[in-house]
């Protein structure tokens, strides 16, 4: 073990491999920090440029792009409000807040900072304890899918915004808005309107760019000219303190490990990814506070769970990929196609057949998260100009950045029709205060949800009561409804006699 | 002094009132729609066949998911009428409505123009589309001097043709080309 540490880190840390990994670190946070551009759609254009690399040159400059892209999401969530992945949605709630409030220095400090730690604690679980976790992670069948997804919905909705119906409806719409288009399981058109837009379906990233970034844009030149001093997003002083941020980071451990933890394991189920985990952990730190009221408010505990879990996911990620050849992600499979492109089969033997490329890979982990925090520490202040870049200047290129990340994931004219009605339906959601991260969520999960409802009825025979005597599937679907109940509770108890308010607000 | 005090009070809450039964009335309308569209695309959905192979066809799945948002929506609507009778009041509904719409004026113009140009786009290509676009909306948001003029169509030129060619050259990515003009 020892010794394929060390081949791997020989490699890893060759002159030519840490500018490589350099330049994909400073590509993917550019490219995340501009909203409609994922860290799938970055390491999608890096994949071609890394054949002429050896195999682990090239999976360490992807892996590289992967770290920076995480961390870059944290930037436009920030200072835009506009969460860069689907990944910093959550970072959108505290972070925002915190940058409008005159802090977005602090709010970015905190992110990176957070994405660092969540890195390197996912990084040393992955390679302490990847074997059982990835078992576990296995073991789950379709229907601890389907309820660990009706559980994470339920969250979602009542996480986020002011009311908890709204946001169901909104992660039903999402879940509606998922169906339409080929069937997951046999390809079966399914409510397109025998529509050439809509036969293709609507690609998750579509929704997400028109529901957010859309929305968000028309949002921006509301009242234009009443509200605004000089016309810049952010236009207050920036205080930026990164080592005592860093100490602050710190000293909030339990959130930071917790956060880190839900991310490992939300990243090593398949499927599941950063776009559950920030969502999850910070949940799980907004319960857990002595002050959740503060959450949704700019407080650092929101943002350092935010981005610690969505990190963490990038560890977590590899450890079914590397452990059994099951990508956790997209990106994961992004990954895992460089690998199988040098002629390397990627599965239970890749640790046994291959040590030094896997212990590689863990080693280049660390060493993009290092540069990660390096590069982000360093020139943080350039992105902070963002913040002096006037309304006019800002909306109409980032709607073009927009436009060209939603037209180069298919190529697709007609992907760019589908973006403008979701933007002018996520603008509406907005404005009658409808929760948007449900909808992207239920749009993202459908069709994994419904696979996995049929796959699970299939194998029971079409009997549903397989999904409730499944010890760990009950347990999901009680905690989505008891989580239901108790926030119905918690609605009523301050002022009698209205369940009608919890309905309601 | 008193009298005049609880009076300008009295004058807010039902201001207050009004404006939020107003809002709730919006809502009302969104649950209304998204509701009656779910019944529809629930019986859409029910017209899909069935499988032979499993015990979910292609439909059943979405028609359980609109069949719940419909309810969802019923639920939330009956108590959004609730809400709106408790409140009493229901006037100003046009006002509110302009009022709403004067607000918003800039976000509107500006996804009209996002559909002009996304109309356009095939047609005239990324380049020329993206610089008329980018021109009007900047000079539209700032408004128009000579020193916003120079500085929008700078930023329109490196936005689009600059951007045009940074796709290409490098990322191999061709955005659109138009049937009028290449670029």
């Amino acid at each position: 073990m020892l010794d394929a540490f060390l081949a791997g880190a020989h490699q890893v840390f060759a002159f030519d491999t840490l500018i490589y990994m350099l330049i994909g670190s400073v590509a993917g946070i550019v490219a995340a920090a501009i909203p409609g551009f994922t860290v799938t759609m970055a390491i999608i254009l890096t994949l071609p440029l890394t054949f002429t690399m050896g195999p682990l040159q090239g999976v360490s400059v992807m892996l590289s792009v992967y770290v920076g892209g995480y961390t870059g999401g944290l930037i436009s969530a920030a200072l835009l409000g506009i969460p860069g992945t689907p990944s910093s949605v959550a970072t959108t709630f505290d972070a925002f807040p915190m940058a409008r409030g005159g802090e977005p220095g602090r709010a970015l400090s905190l992110g990176v900072w957070s994405s660092f730690f969540g890195t390197i604690i996912s990084t040393i679980i992955l390679i302490v304890a990847a074997p059982p976790l990835a078992l576990i992670a296995v073991k789950l069948g379709p229907w601890e899918y389907f309820s660990l997804i009706v559980f994470a919905l339920t969250i979602v909705a009542s996480l986020v915004g002011n009311s908890l119906m709204r946001g169901l409806i909104a992660g039903v719409i999402g879940l509606g808005l998922a169906t339409i288009g080929p069937d997951p399981m046999m390809g079966r058109p399914r409510l397109t309107f025998e529509s050439d837009i809509l036969m293709p379906g609507l690609p998750f990233l579509i929704v997400l760019i028109g529901i957010f970034a859309i929305s968000q844009l028309m949002g921006e030149v509301e009242d234009h000219g009443k509200s605004d001093k000089k016309g810049a997003l952010i236009p207050d002083v920036i205080e930026f303190k990164t080592w005592a941020v860093m100490r602050e980071v710190l000293m909030h451990p339990v959130n930071l490990v917790r956060s880190s933890l839900i991310g490992v394991f939300i990243g090593a189920l398949p499927g599941a990814g950063g776009s559950i985990a920030n969502l999850l952990a910070y949940d799980q730190a907004k319960r857990s506070s002595k002050n959740p009221e503060e959450f949704g408010k700019g407080t650092p505990d929101g943002v350092i769970a935010s981005e610690a879990g969505n990190s963490a996911t990038a560890g977590g990620g590899l450890i079914p990929m590397i452990a059994l050849g099951i990508p956790g992600s997209a990106v994961d499979a992004i990954l895992m196609a460089a690998l199988m492109v040098h002629g390397i089969s990627v599965g239970p033997r890749l640790i046994m057949d291959n040590a030094d490329l896997a212990y590689g890979m863990f080693v280049a982990m660390v060493v993009a998260s290092l540069m990660m925090l390096v590069v982000c520490v360093l020139s943080m202040r350039l992105f902070l100009r963002v913040t002096d870049i006037p309304k006019q200047f800002i909306v109409p290129t980032v709607m073009i950045c927009c436009v060209i990340g939603a037209f180069a994931l298919n190529n697709r004219v007609t992907d760019l029709y589908l973006l403008g009605a979701i933007g002018l339906v996520g603008y509406g959601l907005k404005s009658l205060d409808y929760p948007l991260a449900p909808l992207v969520l239920g749009v993202i999960l459908g069709p994994i949800a419904e696979t996995n409802l049929r796959r699970g009825l299939m194998l029971s025979d079409g009997n549903f009561a397989a999904f409730v005597s499944n010890p760990i599937a009950a347990t999901f679907l009680g905690l989505a409804l008891a989580f239901v109940l108790w926030q119905l509770y918690s609605a009523v108890r301050p002022r009698s006699g209205a369940i009608a308010q919890a309905l309601r607000t | 002094m008193t009298n005049g005090t609880e009076k300008s009070a009295a004058a807010d809450a039902s201001a207050s009132a009004a404006s939020r039964a107003r809002t709730e009335f919006a809502r009302l309308i969104s649950y209304i729609v998204f509701g009656l569209g779910s019944v529809y695309l629930s019986l859409r959905a029910g017209e899909l066949p069935t499988s032979r192979w499993e015990p979910l066809g292609a439909g059943s799945f979405p028609q359980l998911v609109f069949a719940v948002l419909a309810v969802l929506c019923l639920i939330t609507a009956v108590r959004a009428i609730i809400d709106i009778r408790k409140a009493g009041r229901l006037d100003g509904l046009l006002e509110g409505l302009c009022g709403w719409l004067k607000v918003r004026r800039f976000s509107f113009a500006l996804f009209g123009l996002l559909v002009v140009y996304l109309g356009v786009l095939p047609i005239a290509g990324f380049s020329l589309a993206t610089f008329v676009f980018l021109l009007i909306t900047q000079l539209m948001i700032a408004g128009i001097s000579k020193k916003t003029v120079i500085q929008s169509v700078i930023a329109a030129l490196i936005f689009s043709v600059g951007l045009n060619l940074l796709f290409a050259e490098v990322f191999n990515v061709f955005l659109p080309r138009g049937m009028l003009f290449a670029g």
